[in-house]
């Protein structure tokens, strides 16, 4: 038989990153999909950069795709701390870098600001819209002032923080990482929450971690109503350890002390329908 | 009294309304207190208006066709021309669909990686995030955006030559999927952020967008993720599809997905398969005059998906107005489902095969829909990868024959005039004249006919 046509290289990033090395037999005519060449893997936003190279722009005039593209050139000339004036609130902006990088907005941002993320370390002076954060892997985003609806939306690491108030459907789908509340959040925060930490130091909303598969969400106020199967459980000294450890990295403090925040983790009783038919569960079960 | 027990015998006066199988379901739920499920496709107890209803209408002396099975008639592909730097390119108009690792085994996906790779064309990631051995199996692969976000991973996303914007699927639209607890092993539940075990129903909505205007500027973020490179298609359930295509298209979508209601799935409650969406022959109609009525057709491409089993409705659908259609199930049809092999299997779960739908529980007797590794061994990945192959090949063939007995030398230029309807619902429906009339009854969805 002719040799396998392709050897698994240990040494190729793509490997590194967890693509899987398995070899074909007797398939000569396959072509196959290599990240190492260009044309295939794209990969603009993960630069080495350096920190104490410091670089400024003013954004009034440009929109989202100038701002980017800026970013961008300036991390691709090593920038590891980047300074972006009058964001004005476009839409878009810091999206998709995937690396190390000190970017300061000193303004507001839209809808989907710093969202699909993997690693930067943002602040941003003003307000953001929806969805900031959508969507990170890890790095860390800090907002000053106050955050619209879908707050890290299905955020899977990392560490989102607002210093002021929030929308509805805070964390929705998170599947890790720990959002920072410091005001209050709205209506359906945590909602089919999978993983993470959710820590609401202000009032919570209506319905709040309705139909959490797993997670913690700790709130420091007034709960309006907890949603399907998300009930109250007991305050640990690992919790208590670590609210204090993680709030006084962004210089945020428990109102009455992270001792007397509330717990609300799945009930589970979600967890099963037991949907499998009779005859089914016989012999699945 | 043996006369009057023979006759009772012969003559059983069956209900039509109270059918055995009404009968069946209904104390089947008296004992469940609950809706049934099931896996692979509709039951559907009627028939609905399909590709079947139309008939081609080939080159006699107005037309002249071309040779066969000899001369030249492309299948090439391109979709994604709106916006994208980088459109993808496929040598044939049939795509394989987003079934997730998870639903699917390793091996079905790795199978299906590898035979869209052999025959130039496309694979879909699923609702449970790329599988990196289907990345390195496939040269064109589409990334699946999904509500319920499990596995994603903007690593992944950069590395796919298309982004799926996914909003709802022909099987159930309007709800998210579902995987059962016996499907959610330690490996899954790790790629999802689950616990293991549980019943996982993906949301229904997108946790980061709400609406079509939401959605313009979703779309734009995705773009500015992937600078602006791949195609974006927005994939849907068949609804108001005339309405929800528009959407789609205005919104910024380089190609619109739909999903008719015979759209398979890997579980589903019956009456979500059943009665929700429409048929497949409706939503392409309703999606061409759409896209015909804001002036993007031809610009935006349009994917056809639902219940397509061969290459006449492929063909057909070609003809109505579609780029390319997706098949789902019939490439799990090709790689065993409901073949006769392992019966006792079969019979344990209570089915025979050709009547399987039980992929919900995670038992498939040929290794395709179940995460056991003992089931998952039954599906040798070579030989399963050869028959889909094969499949794609003469679906490939069926297609080009009848766009060469019409005369057209590119799949893509088959219309619906080649196209007459055998029903006056199908002529309705289509657009197209009813068989020994050439009248179209109802005026058809609206598009433009060629004169």
């Amino acid at each position: 038989m002719a040799k396998l046509t392709k050897e698994p290289d240990q040494k190729q990033p793509a490997h590194r990153v967890g693509l899987h090395t398995e070899q074909l037999v007797g398939r000569t005519q396959q072509i196959f999909f290599s990240a190492e060449e260009e044309e295939n893997y794209f990969y603009p936003d993960s630069l080495t950069v350096d920190f104490a190279k410091r670089a400024e722009f003013d954004a009034a005039e440009m929109d989202s795709r100038q701002i980017n593209l800026t970013i961008r050139q300036l991390m691709g000339e090593g920038h590891g701390t980047i300074v972006v004036h009058n964001p004005l609130a476009k839409h878009s902006l810091g999206v998709g870098i995937l690396g190390r990088l000190q970017l300061h907005f000193e303004g507001s941002l839209g809808y989907f600001g710093c969202g699909l993320i993997d690693g930067p370390n943002i602040h941003i002076k003003g307000r953001v819209g929806w969805s900031c954060a959508e969507n990170m892997l890890a790095g860390t985003v800090v907002i000053e002032k106050n955050a619209g609806s879908s707050f890290g939306a299905a955020l899977r690491g990392g560490d989102l923080v607002c210093r002021g108030d929030v929308g509805g459907r805070t964390g929705i789908d998170m599947k890790g990482g720990t959002i920072i509340i410091g005001g209050r959040t709205g209506a359906f925060s945590g909602f089919m929450m999978q993983r993470g930490r959710l820590i609401v130091l202000g009032n919570a909303g209506k319905n709040l971690g309705d139909s959490m598969y797993d997670g913690i969400i700790y709130v420091g106020g007034r709960i309006e109503s907890l949603g399907i199967d998300a009930v109250p459980a007991e305050m640990t000294e690992l919790d208590v350890d670590w609210l204090n450890r993680k709030l006084k990295t962004y210089g945020l403090e428990a109102p009455k002390g992270a001792e007397n925040l509330q717990k609300i983790v799945a009930g589970k009783r979600l967890w099963n329908y037991d949907n499998l038919e009779p005859a089914e569960k016989k012999i699945v079960l | 009294m043996e006369g009057s027990s023979v006759a009772e015998k012969a003559v059983l006066r069956h209900s039509r309304i109270w059918r055995p199988e009404i009968i069946e379901d209904i104390q089947a739920k008296a004992e469940l207190g609950r809706y049934r499920f099931r896996g692979f496709s509709a039951l559907l107890s009627r028939a609905l208006p399909s590709f079947d209803d139309l008939t081609f209408i080939p080159c006699t002396l107005t037309r002249i066709p071309l040779e066969g099975y000899r001369e030249k008639c492309s299948t090439k592909t391109v979709l994604g021309t709106r916006f994208a730097r980088k459109p993808i390119e496929l040598d044939i108009p049939i795509m394989v669909t987003g079934m997730s690792f998870g639903a699917l085994s390793y091996n079905a996906k790795v199978a299906l990686a590898r035979a869209a790779n052999r025959t130039g064309t496309s694979t879909t990631t699923g609702d449970g995030g790329m599988l990196p051995a289907e990345r390195e199996n496939s040269k064109t692969l589409i990334y699946e955006v999904l509500p319920s976000r499990y596995g994603f991973n903007i690593h992944h996303m950069k590395m796919a030559n298309a982004i799926e914007l996914t909003v709802g699927q022909g099987a159930k639209p309007g709800t998210g999927g579902v995987l059962l607890g016996a499907k959610v092993s330690e490996q899954i539940s790790k790629t999802r952020d689950l616990p293991p075990g549980v019943d996982q129903r993906s949301p229904c909505r997108h946790p980061d967008w709400m609406g079509p205007d939401d959605m313009v500027i979703k779309i734009e973020e995705l773009r500015e993720a992937t600078d602006w490179q791949v195609p974006i298609f927005v994939k849907m359930g068949a609804t108001r599809v005339f309405d929800d295509v528009k959407l789609a298209a205005k919104a910024g979508a380089d190609v619109v997905v739909v999903d008719g209601m015979e759209g398979g799935t890997g579980a589903s409650p019956d009456v979500l398969l059943d009665h929700t969406g429409i048929p497949t022959l409706a939503a392409v109609c309703e999606a061409r005059a759409a896209l015909e009525d804001i002036g993007l057709y031809g610009q935006v491409q349009l994917i056809i998906a639902g219940g397509i089993r061969s290459g006449a409705d492929a063909a057909k659908a070609l003809s109505l107005g579609a780029d390319a259609v997706y098949l789902g199930t019939a490439t799990l049809i090709a790689l065993n489902c409901n073949k006769p092999i392992y019966v006792e299997d079969y019979h344990k779960l209570g089915t025979e095969p050709y009547a399987c739908h039980h992929c919900h529980t995670g038992r498939c007797p040929v290794g395709i829909t179940t995460q056991d590794p003992e089931l998952v061994a039954r599906l040798e990945i070579n030989a399963a990868t050869d028959r889909v192959v094969n499949l794609f090949n003469a679906l490939c063939a069926e297609i080009q024959m009848l766009a060469r007995s019409c005369g057209k030398a590119d799949v893509h230029d088959l219309e619906p005039e080649d196209l007459r309807a055998l029903t006056l619902e199908a002529s309705m429906i289509a657009g197209v004249p009813l068989v020994g009339t050439n009248k179209v009854f109802g005026g058809g969805p609206g598009w433009k006919r060629a004169t």
